[in-house]
């Protein structure tokens, strides 16, 4: 057995497609096949953040709330997804993916460690980090797939304004990184 | 100016250590293949919507750890460290999917939905940005370090959850004095047709792109 | 006399080891090692790539699943 997987480490197609990481470019290529395929079979671009509004919509109701009355699930087809739950949401699927396709190709790499808590800065930095995420992708309609690459590439002129702000929120990220979470 | 080169001088007895069997994770990795097809079949009998949506999810998550695809990086590196590869690589990125989603908009005759741009969007990104950098990680890599262990990253999605939630229950307000009347504006769908709009697209990436490679050719105190 | 100077980054997040690299071989001199030890899948790349554009000697080693110590010899 162990001779076999010790063949299968010096194997170089091994290597190349689960060992090495590729580089940047190789990655923006398959993120666009895929984007572009998500285009085509699904009729909307790649998004992320929309899904994480519904899953906290069903946590909520699990934890005795509920998000009927409220605007933003409205809607028939918002009301139609709730009421089916988490296991028939498409979205949730595809977000559950982008977890165990990391968690794969970690395990395949060999490379899977359980990164824990270090000090208690980065649980604020993770608290706050998140929530503004959250938030943020709630006012702008999206994160920076649905509301920055996809957005592009539909050539929708607010992803490139999207963009700037983006970035302008990065290099004040970045200042309180450096000042209060390192 | 070298690249890798070997270095002989250093003696510490960490790096004569042996690294612990690399392929133990191997067979937990074909595991975890086994439990992803084995989803696959199950959602099967559900639709094959489902079925799609769970195989380009694994395969964004696959591409996005195997390449070290970090848009978070690719706009905050620049400032913070003065690296601009993954700027480029999602610029990349933009002009093939562009080229792509020009392409089906041509075939289909279907315009994608086109969110309004308002200063909803500015405060929005904003915010997000700002977020992302401080949790280290954005939406794409908030799930994709989840899959690597990083229980930093889990904490950020319950929180990234918790302000989606937030969020949505302010919808009114900003779609009230925000979004309303905002126009939506797309290059591909105005006067300068398919063709000319996804042209435009290019051009803007490309000047974008020009700025970071030189701005990543600078060095600093050197 | 070069010396070795290890500097423990493992646990971080994201741009912390890079950003924590380029301080302290900022304080070390020609021919001193730093020894950079991280677990975050993007540092074990974009540490050795900022080291390799500022002319530095780079040696990556897989230390365990997960882990690497990224040799980088002050030029």
């Amino acid at each position: 057995m162990k001779k076999f997987f010790d063949k299968v480490k010096n194997n170089e197609f091994y290597k190349a497609w689960f060992k090495d990481a590729f580089p940047y470019i190789t990655g923006a290529v398959l993120l666009s096949v895929f984007q572009i395929i998500t285009y085509i079979t699904t009729g909307s671009p790649w998004g992320v953040s929309g899904v994480f509004a519904d899953w906290g919509a069903w946590i909520f109701r699990a934890l005795g709330g509920s998000v009927d009355r409220w605007f933003a699930y409205s809607s028939p087809s918002a009301q139609a997804t709730l009421e089916a739950g988490i296991l028939n949401h498409a979205g949730s699927w595809r977000n559950i993916g982008i977890i165990v396709g990391a968690l794969f190709a970690t395990l395949m790499a060999s490379g899977f460690k359980f990164k824990k808590i270090k000090s208690f800065k980065q649980v604020i930095a993770a608290m706050i980090g998140g929530l503004l995420m959250g938030y943020g992708a709630k006012v702008a309609l999206g994160c920076n797939i649905g509301a920055f690459f996809s957005s592009i590439a539909v050539g929708n002129v607010a992803g490139w304004v999207f963009a700037v702000f983006l970035f302008l929120g990065a290099i004040v990220g970045s200042k309180l990184l450096v000042k209060f979470f390192m | 100016m070298t690249e890798k080169s070997i270095i002989s001088k250093v003696s510490t007895s960490r790096s004569s250590g042996k690294k612990k069997s690399k392929i133990n994770q191997i067979p937990i990795g074909l595991l975890v293949l086994a439990i992803m097809i084995g989803i696959g079949f199950w959602l099967n009998t559900k639709s094959s919507n489902l079925v799609l949506f769970w195989v380009t999810g694994l395969a964004f998550g696959f591409i996005l750890q195997r390449s070290r695809f970090c848009f978070t990086a690719s706009l905050r590196d620049p400032y913070l460290t003065g690296s601009t590869s993954l700027t480029k690589a999602v610029l990349i990125a933009f002009a093939l999917t562009s080229i792509g989603f020009a392409a089906i908009q041509y075939g289909t005759g279907v315009e994608p939905y086109i969110a309004p741009l308002s200063l909803a969007t500015c405060i929005g990104a904003f915010m997000f940005g700002i977020g992302m950098v401080v949790a280290g990680g954005c939406a794409s890599g908030t799930l994709m370090r989840v899959g690597e262990g990083f229980f930093m990253n889990m904490i950020a999605l319950i929180f990234f959850i918790v302000g989606s939630l937030i969020g949505a229950y302010h919808t009114g307000f900003w779609d009230y004095n925000f979004r309303v009347n905002a126009p939506q504006i797309s290059l591909y769908s105005g006067a300068l047709g398919i063709l000319g709009g996804v042209i435009a697209n290019l051009a803007i990436i490309a000047v974008v792109y020009v700025i970071a490679h030189k701005w990543g050719n600078r060095k600093k105190n050197d | 006399m070069s010396k070795e100077v290890f500097l423990d980054c493992l646990g971080e997040a994201c741009p912390i080891p890079l950003v924590k690299t380029e301080k302290a071989l900022a304080k070390l001199e020609k021919g001193d090692v730093l020894i950079v030890e991280v677990d975050h899948s993007c540092a074990m790349k974009n540490v050795p790539e900022w080291a390799i554009k500022h002319g530095h000697n780079v040696e990556i080693e897989e230390v365990e699943d997960g882990q690497w110590n990224i040799f980088i010899e002050k030029v």
